[in-house]
């Protein structure tokens, strides 16, 4: 008798529910971590951000009254330094680039809410200016550092706009060099 | 008299000289460049708000028709792209996240009442709801750029905190 020879395209369903099965059914397939302790009390944390290969998580927290970004390594937890943040604040929508070199933050200053970026290789602080009469609301800056999407509101509406940070800003590559006092690098 | 004339302009000239390429190195710093083509197409999209950048991808939530709803712009096509599965017209986007090669998004939804957070992967147009323990309230989402991780904000017992989830 012949032996039947199985049908592809019963194999690649079959592979497809397979892999609907395994992915995701139940919850003992979603690993989870704590994000680390904040360090001062049961405070809350908001807005969260990781670095595009996920060693470094942004958050914001109150405090002393005052929304700040807070920056740690992953998954240890340890409080990474930043240059000119701790003296800018409150802060919001933080946003990281792949290795975290760059911090991309909206911070309040008096009455202007400013779109700004610290480079944590160099120490440098960014000051994007953006068009009149727009208040930006939110920020996303791409993984590799070219570019920069931000929300803003203006004329009664809200719109998103993006910025080529090219010549502004080096990449921040997966395969470039770690910054210096992220996790990993070398002192 | 112009003599001194003469040393006072040369003074002035020199300063001014020294001056100018400090001045001119103020001005011309650079700076970020409108992407002028994908703003105007955004623009006409509609109202937009929570961009989420990844590689060549924008996530956003637009307003169309009363409705809110995802949206995923491929940078270098500067063309949205279909999420077949994804939308439900009873479904409230909240917050969305984009890996960087525009295959996995998260989202945070309000449906029927409650709110929940859910991946989709594009290439198996397939959604699936990820689960918080314990139980809370998702707002804002984040995903890694390599797509393995996404970190959320959540709300329990009157206090916000943030959970860090693989994504198997």
């Amino acid at each position: 008798m012949p032996r039947q020879r199985p049908r592809p395209g019963l194999s690649l369903l079959g592979l497809g529910i397979l892999a609907l099965l395994l992915s995701g059914c139940g919850s003992w397939s979603w690993g989870r971590r704590s994000a680390g302790p904040v360090g001062w009390g049961a405070a809350d944390r908001q807005d969260p951000a990781l670095s595009g290969n996920g060693r470094v998580l942004a958050s914001v927290v109150r405090r002393d009254g005052r929304d700040t970004v807070l920056l740690q390594e992953q998954p240890s937890g340890t409080v990474l330094p930043l240059r000119h943040f701790g003296r800018l604040q409150p802060h919001r929508s933080p946003s990281l680039s792949w290795n975290g070199r760059y911090l991309a933050l909206l911070v309040q200053e008096g009455p202007e809410r400013r779109v700004m970026i610290e480079d944590r290789a160099t120490g440098r602080l960014h000051r994007l200016p953006l068009p009149g009469g727009l208040v930006p609301e939110s920020l996303s800056l791409g993984s590799d550092g070219r570019r920069i999407a931000i929300a803003m509101e203006g004329d009664g509406r809200s719109r998103v706009q993006l910025y080529d940070l090219t010549a502004l800003l080096e990449p921040d590559l997966p395969a470039g060099l770690p910054v210096r006092g992220a996790p990993g690098a070398a002192p | 008299m112009g003599a001194d004339r003469l040393i006072r302009l040369a003074a002035v000239a020199a300063v001014a000289g020294g001056a100018l390429p400090l001045l001119l190195t103020g001005c011309l710093a650079p700076l970020p460049q409108p992407l002028v083509g994908l703003n105007q197409r955004l623009e006409a999209a509609g109202p937009a708000r929570a961009p989420f950048l990844s590689g060549d991808w924008l996530a956003l939530i637009v307003s169309k028709g009363g409705r809110d709803r995802v949206q995923l712009v491929d940078l270098q096509r500067q063309q949205p792209v279909p999420l077949p599965g994804l939308e439900r017209p009873d479904a409230q986007p909240l917050s969305v996240a984009v890996d960087g090669r525009g295959e996995r998004l998260a989202l945070v939804r309000q449906l029927e009442g409650r709110t929940e957070l859910v991946l989709y992967r594009r290439n198996l147009m397939a959604l699936q709801t990820v689960p918080l323990q314990p139980p809370g309230v998702p707002r804002r989402v984040s995903l890694r750029a390599d797509g393995r991780e996404l970190a959320v904000e959540v709300s329990r017992q009157g206090q916000w905190q943030v959970d860090l989830i693989a994504v198997p």
